[in-house]
């Protein structure tokens, strides 16, 4: 482990500046081991995060993240970078204040800085019906410790000078609920710096390693199988945003899952100009845009509109997407979008995630996290630890197990019902 | 270049001086100039500075993949930054700024400090420091400091046209390859769209001194320009290519090269051809960034379209034979050429022994190590490449340096296309085209005139087999004759340099990424082309890595030891051209962003004072201002005068679905709860109907208006979503198909007329028949009549618990109706007395109907029973849906009736709880009770009438202890509305 | 994937086509048919209606890993 990189602090950043070579590699590029305590599939930001609190949390010295590709290549690497806890249920809340609290320590935890900025997030109201919708869910985020404020006009000009909320649209702006604390993070960091601090502790993170199979004896998983030979495992915990459907498959257990891409796009750089995370609905459509370190204006939308594996967004989404930026800030109407792209969502029947065994006493599945998986990263890597570990689910994670649809207890935070084009 | 100064001659100028300001001075140029070009002429060689590093910088290319050479037109506010400024076209009184610069662009004082903690400052430093105490306490510093250009504070863009096209094929490229596919596949039959970034098609003929089918390469492009129009193509100028998919490309039509006067195409065609020719790449060496160091192409496009010389003292540097004609043009030209460095060992150029004898100094394997000169070029030092440490000097004001071209493969790269490495051009073209799409020319990988000529002519024949076009009349390939030999490129990607000096090799200049970053990323483990452009930003500037893209993957490939074809290409994302967001919005923004409906009486709402607010798409009246200055002051008014006298309420945004046919009965018992087909004609009920998965989608009324005819009413926002689930259930349902539904919704206007005079004045407004047939009625019956010869429903039914009916009639009659009845003393109401009317009553809203509650969360418990069969009650048995803390509708006062509350309070068992057991959906001040009432979601367990809660707002008023009781407030026997 | 056919109306945009749902690959109830998925990246067989358009519903079969359109049919009782 010598050759990783050392921890980071103004000593070492000065010893670099005289030995080019200081710096190693934040993580090993491990080959495959026969056997592991757990092997953790998928090398996203939950992947990378279980198998970190695996080793931190639980000590467990034998664990292996398998990536088919390379590690933070799927949706850590193409969200829109946003964290948040405004949610609307209790389950939901809990969870996510969870990981924004984790988030704001984020950077120490990891030793590695991972931006995150705490410059607030306000959904706008179109009307007095939806700042009502809005104070239910910020009552129900205040009653459970977490900030939430509601503006009017005057506190959202306080709060963000760039937006005029009196000018004309046809979907006005009366208001809306602000959680100071919500804000964006830096989002391959997330996955390098889990990277890094895991590998660190031992854990072996395996690139361009597929996994085809599961092996199986006496009713338990014995191991998966891989482009690079079998290996077993005592217990795995499948982590494959965007592609749980398929893990589904695989094990012949058909899931409440459909995949769904999700696009983002940015605009060349600029100064500063959108000095929060902001987002603005307009009928069925909405926008949400922050500015990034960079400069550029980071924006997303809802759902491509039917399943694909394809990552090539849809060119009318964009244009929707536009529309409601300008509308909000007329001001931007000049700035070119330098690229759009997309990730692929598994979106679930609820719009809620799915973590909990999946057919096995020791296969787990940690995903279904729709398009708030990147929020979700730091307590999903705790939570979902602490049960493959302990063969417990924490309360955090306790409703988010796949049979509560089957128990009618669905966790849909936008009343959609089973239609992710909906949620 | 002053007013005196002589004029110059090129391609794109006319005679007429230009006067433009650039950083605050005054400077002129010809029309047809570009802010690149002029200011260039005039002698300035600092344009700007760059993101990171603040580093002074002219411009590398000559086109929109220009990285450095950005500028902010246009003054504070409505400023338009990043205009690449080759692409600018200068214009009278256009005020241009350097961007990135403080307290200006020649004194820079960020450059200074950076400068030094230069050798901090490489990839990855920001994931390593900043975080204590934390990022927030550094981040905005660092937010003034990075971003290109300024910040508009407003737009006066006028709107931009959307056109549409249609053609059998769109062929993106005007040059050479571009021109003969057109003509090819115009004169197959074909219909074609050509696209020409430039303002001008020709391409490279521009410079290149070829001649075809006997002519000079420029009146070849006229004639064919000619031909194309004679055969019907449409040919765009300043026209890039956006997004192409099957079928439908998008282009963008941009004529000054900056935000205006802009148009955006979407050709719907089925075929595509990419002739966008090639990107020419830089080379690494130390300072390659200085301003006077530009690519060869970018020289000979100064010339030739501008009449520009580079410099005064001009060395050329590259890799390739195309060296020694663009030295050979520059020297005709009398632009002095000192030097020509080429890495190569030999060079079978036979222009080469023609230029030494003309005195130019001609280098073989050798390379330029390093520029010279701050903040402009003044020299550059030479060495051979086996001897790097042994350099001399050579003067220069400009250096031309090439390191070949990357053929533009981005629209080969999507839909299953994958990049494919071509030694002999050191760079990609893209493979595994689908049928729709076809590459020819440079963007093919073609890098002599005639094999793009003759790539292009193979496209048009293919074009018209793939079209189906047989017979067609295919001219000769043209023949060309003196274009500039094949490059004979031998791959070199950067000079040799001293670990330090690699922090000064530049490989992606608009991010400022050098060789020692690419170095680090590896060192830290960024090996993968994709991980090493996200640890360095590669290649996601505006340009999106066209000039540095494959030079950093080349040097990547250079530092591991790998061949590039194994590091590969990251990947490329659209839009193939940054596009202005004022081009994809057409007139979709402020009060135009999505159409609102009207009803029939929507200018008498205005009239009246009516504030109209858009609901489900509708506009429509909150309340009157007549009746007070806000929604909660209007609307006591108005809720009150309806159960002291009465009013009437637009309610034409109703949805209304005709259900009709010989399967009608059968399919609503399958759709709806509670058994509807037992309604008899003349009568309706209330009805509701679930979602598959048990949760109640909408109510509303059924109305029985013959055996086989049924009209449904809907929520105005729910309409879509209940039109869609019919016609599903309709199509896959056993219960039969013969059912056709129509949404009427438009075809009837609605007045709801309510309050204890609704049946006297409805009658004398009706009269005759008509009043007759109200006179009958009971509640729930229903009556279809006539009045002043136009159609008339009359539904007895009421959502106000008054004695009320709903009026339907056809939007003609509707103003005329609506204003005898107001004439009569039924004054209008809005939708805020309304929902105080149906919260008095324990009815439902979307505010219940959330899509979360069940039929027994809203106590419809009986309709459920009487229809095991129906849409979504399967599901309901499952547990959790029966679970004492499942919340369920209950009614709420006040328990102190000068106290309030508001929807959207949650509800605790205690003041002190945090534990929430339901929460507030509606909550109105009761004008008939004189205090607030509302409905609430109350955990079962807890939802007895008389349980005590509190109603807890921390997030506006505080908290106001509240009982529960029965959900109808006002008149629960209903004796008010069925008497 | 840009364009639809409708079996109606011919190729329409896809803009004036929804998506509804994908089926599941397991016979069951109605709870696998609300709420379980075959979320099959290759061979997808769905629910869509040309809703602005003729608004048929349709049973369609893609291919959601390169957006080939397999098979476009009106949707029955008896289909799937």
């Amino acid at each position: 482990m010598s050759e990783l990189a050392p921890r980071y602090s103004a000593a070492a950043l000065l010893r670099a500046r005289f030995d080019r070579h200081f710096w190693g590699p934040l993580w090993r590029r491990a080959t495959p081991r026969d056997a592991y305590d757990v092997v953790v599939v998928g090398g996203g930001g939950h992947g990378l995060a279980t198998a970190f609190h695996l080793a931190r949390d639980h000590g467990l010295k034998r664990v292996a993240v398998v990536e088919r590709k390379v590690i933070g290549y799927g949706n850590v690497g193409r969200n829109t970078t946003i964290v948040r806890s405004n949610y609307l249920l209790p389950d939901n809340f809990h969870f996510y204040e969870d990981s924004l609290r984790r988030y704001e320590n984020l950077s120490q935890t990891l030793n590695f800085n991972v931006m995150y900025s705490s410059r607030g997030v306000v959904d706008l109201a179109n009307s007095d019906d939806e700042m009502v919708m809005y104070a239910r869910r910020g009552n129900a985020m205040r009653l459970a410790g977490i900030d939430a404020e509601l503006l009017d006009r005057d506190g959202l000009r306080r709060f963000m000078p760039e937006l005029d909320p009196s000018l004309p649209r046809r979907y006005p702006i009366v208001g809306g609920l602000l959680q100071r604390r919500g804000g964006t993070v830096r989002h391959d960091a997330v996955a390098w710096g889990y990277a890094r601090a895991a590998a660190a502790l031992g854990v072996d993170i395996i690139e361009e390693c597929e996994v085809t199979g599961l092996s199986t004896a006496a009713g338990s998983a014995t191991g998966v199988e891989t482009s690079r030979g079998a290996i077993r495992a005592e217990r795995v915990v499948f982590a494959v945003a965007g592609h749980t459907g398929a893990i589904g498959r695989m094990l012949g257990i058909p899931l409440p899952v459909e995949t769904h891409l999700l696009q983002a796009m940015v605009t060349e750089p600029i100064k500063p100009l959108v000095s929060t995370v902001v987002s603005y609905m307009y009928g069925h459509a909405e926008v949400y845009m922050s500015q990034s370190d960079r400069g550029g204006l980071v924006m997303g939308g809802v759902l491509d509109g039917f399943p694909s594996y394809t990552r090539e967004p849809l060119w009318h989404r964009l244009e929707e997407v536009v529309q409601g930026a300008v509308a909000l800030f007329p001001q931007v109407a000049g700035l070119r979008i330098l690229r759009h792209w997309a990730g692929t969502n598994d979106q679930t029947m609820d719009g809620s995630p799915l973590v909990g065994r999946l057919g096995y006493d020791n296969v787990f599945l940690n995903g279904g996290w729709c398009y708030g998986g990147f929020k979700a990263i730091p307590a999903s890597g705790a939570a979902c630890a602490t049960l493959v570990a302990t063969g417990q689910a924490p309360d955090l994670i306790r409703s988010f197990a796949p049979e509560r649809f089957a128990a009618g207890r669905m966790l849909d935070e936008k009343g959609a019902g089973p239609f992710p084009l909906r949620q | 270049m002053s007013a005196s100064a002589p004029l110059r001659q090129g391609t794109r100028l006319s005679a007429e001086r230009v006067t433009f300001r650039f950083d605050g001075r005054d400077y002129t140029g010809q029309r047809g100039d570009s802010a690149a070009s002029a200011l260039w002429a005039a002698g300035v060689r600092l344009l700007n500075r760059s993101i990171k590093y603040r580093r002074p910088r002219a411009f590398l290319a000559l086109g929109p993949e220009e990285p450095n050479a950005l500028l902010t037109v246009g003054p504070d506010p409505a400023c338009v930054p990043n205009v690449p400024a080759p692409q600018l076209l200068v214009a009278p009184g256009l005020e241009l700024r350097s961007q990135n610069r403080w307290p200006s662009l020649r004194y820079d004082l960020a450059a200074t400090l950076l400068g030094l903690g230069n050798s901090f400052w490489g990839a990855g430093f920001y994931y390593k420091t900043f975080m204590w105490p934390s990022w927030r306490t550094y981040e905005p510093l660092i937010r003034k400091l990075a971003g290109l250009g300024y910040a508009p504070g407003a737009s006066t863009l006028p709107a931009v046209p959307v056109r549409h096209l249609v053609a059998d094929v769109v062929i993106a490229g005007g040059g050479p390859a571009g021109l003969v596919a057109a003509l090819g596949a115009a004169r197959a039959g074909l219909s074609v769209v050509l696209l020409e970034r430039e303002p001008v098609l020709g391409g490279e003929l521009e410079f290149e001194a070829a001649t075809i089918d006997g002519e000079p390469a420029l009146a070849w492009v006229e004639r064919t320009v000619t031909s194309l129009e004679g055969l019907g193509v449409v040919t765009l100028t300043s026209t890039a290519l956006t997004t192409v998919g099957e079928s439908l490309a998008i282009a963008h039509q941009q004529p000054a090269g900056m935000p205006g006067n802009d148009t955006l195409y979407r050709v719907h065609a089925p075929l595509f051809v990419n002739a966008m020719g090639a990107v020419e790449r830089s080379i690494a060496f130390v300072d390659n960034d200085r301003p006077g160091v530009m690519l060869v192409g970018a020289a000979e496009r100064l010339l030739a379209r501008y009449g520009v010389a580079p410099g005064r003292a001009v060395v050329l540097f590259g890799n390739h034979d195309r060296l020694y004609a663009a030295a050979r043009r520059l020297r005709e030209a009398r632009v002095p050429v000192l030097a020509i460095i080429d890495t190569r060992t030999v060079a079978e150029s036979p222009l080469r022994p023609l230029l030494m004898a003309d005195g130019v100094e001609c280098l073989l394997g050798h390379t330029v190590t390093a520029a010279l000169g701050s903040p402009e070029l003044r020299a550059v030092t030479v060495a051979a490449i086996d001897a790097p440490t042994r350099t001399r000097r050579i003067p220069a004001d400009a250096l031309l340096v090439s390191g070949g071209w990357s053929p533009y493969v981005y629209a080969g790269l999507q839909s299953g296309g994958r990049p494919d490495y071509r030694a002999e051009l050191a760079a990609f073209t893209a493979e595994d085209q689908p049928e729709w799409r076809l590459a020819c020319g440079a963007a093919a990988g073609h890098t002599d005139l005639g094999a793009v000529i003759a790539s292009a002519q193979a496209a048009g024949q293919q074009l018209a087999g793939r079209a189906r076009h047989t017979g067609a009349d295919f001219a000769a390939t043209p023949i060309v004759l003196g274009a500039d030999a094949p490059p004979a490129l031998q791959p070199y990607f950067r000079s040799p340099a001293d670990a330090a000096d690699e922090k000064r090799q530049f490989v992606d200049l608009q991010n400022d990424v050098t060789v020692a970053d690419l170095r680090q990323a590896l060192a830290e483990g960024f090996i993968d082309i994709e991980h090493v452009k996200r640890y360095t930003t590669l290649g996601v500037g505006t340009e999106q890595g066209r000039t540095g893209g494959t030079l950093g993957a080349a040097v990547v490939a250079e530092l591991r030891g790998l061949p590039p074809a194994e590091v590969g290409l990251s990947r490329s994302r659209g839009p193939f051209q940054p596009v202005p967001m004022q081009a994809l919005i057409g007139h979709r923004t402020a009060t135009e962003l999505r159409p609102a409906r009207r009803t029939a009486l929507h200018e008498l709402h205005a009239a009246a004072g009516g504030e109209l607010e858009l609901m489900g798409g509708w506009l429509r009246p909150r309340y009157y201002t007549a009746n007070g200055a806000s929604a909660a002051a209007a609307c006591i008014v108005e809720a009150g005068r309806v159960r002291s006298s009465g009013g009437i309420c637009d309610a034409s945004t109703l949805g209304k679905i005709e259900i009709r046919g010989a399967d009608a009965a059968a399919f609503i018992d399958r759709v709806y709860l509670g058994r509807p087909s037992s309604i008899a004609v003349g009568r309706s009920r209330y009805a509701v109907l679930l979602r598959e998965d048990g949760m109640v989608l909408d109510d509303g009324l059924l109305l029985r208006v013959a055996a086989d005819h049924f009209l449904a009413t809907t929520s105005s926002s729910h309409l879509a979503h209940v039109l869609a689930h019919l016609e599903f259930h309709r199509d896959t349902a056993g219960a039969g198909r013969r059912v056709a539904l129509t949404d009427v919704t438009e075809a009837w206007s609605v007045i709801v007329v309510a309050g204890p005079t609704s049946r006297t004045v409805l009658n004398e407004v009706l009269g005759g028949s008509g009043a007759a047939a109200v006179n009958r009625l009971s509640h729930m019956d229903v009556i279809d009549t006539t009045w002043g010869g136009f159609r008339v429903r009359v539904l007895r039914a009421s959502f106000s618990g008054e004695l009320a009916y709903e009026v339907h009639c056809q939007p003609a009659a509707a103003p005329l109706l609506w204003t005898r009845l107001a004439g009569s003393g039924l004054l209008p109401f809005g939708l805020e007395a309304l929902d105080v009317l149906r919260v008095e009553k324990g009815y439902l809203t979307t505010s219940e109907i959330t899509g979360q509650t069940t039929p027994q969360d809203l106590r419809m418990d009986r309709l459920v029973a009487a229809a095991p069969d129906s849409i979504g009650v399967a599901l309901l048995g499952r547990p959790g849906l029966s679970d004492p803390e499942r919340p369920i509708l209950v009614g709420l006062h006040a328990t102190d009736p000068a106290a309030r509350f508001y929807g959207g309070a949650q509800l605790t068992e205690t003041a002190d709880s945090v534990h929430s057991i339901g929460y507030v959906t509606s909550s109105v001040y009761s004008p008939t009770l004189g205090r607030w009432v509302g409905l609430a979601l109350v955990a079962r367990r807890l939802a007895g009438n008389g349980t005590a809660l509190v109603a807890r707002d921390p997030i506006r008023d505080g908290d106001t202890a509240v009982s529960i009781v029965p959900a109808a407030h006002v008149d629960p026997r209903n004796e008010r509305m069925k008497g | 994937m840009s364009s639809f056919g409708c079996p109606f109306c011919g190729p329409r945009p896809l803009e004036e086509f929804s998506f509804h749902k994908t089926l599941p690959n397991v016979p069951g109830g109605a709870f696998e048919e609300v709420y379980l998925r075959s979320d099959d990246p290759t061979d997808s067989h769905e629910h869509w209606q040309h809703r602005y358009g003729c608004r048929a519903w349709l049973y369609v079969r893609r291919n959601p890993s390169t957006g080939r359109i397999l098979e476009v049919r009106q949707l029955t009782g008896s289909a799937p």
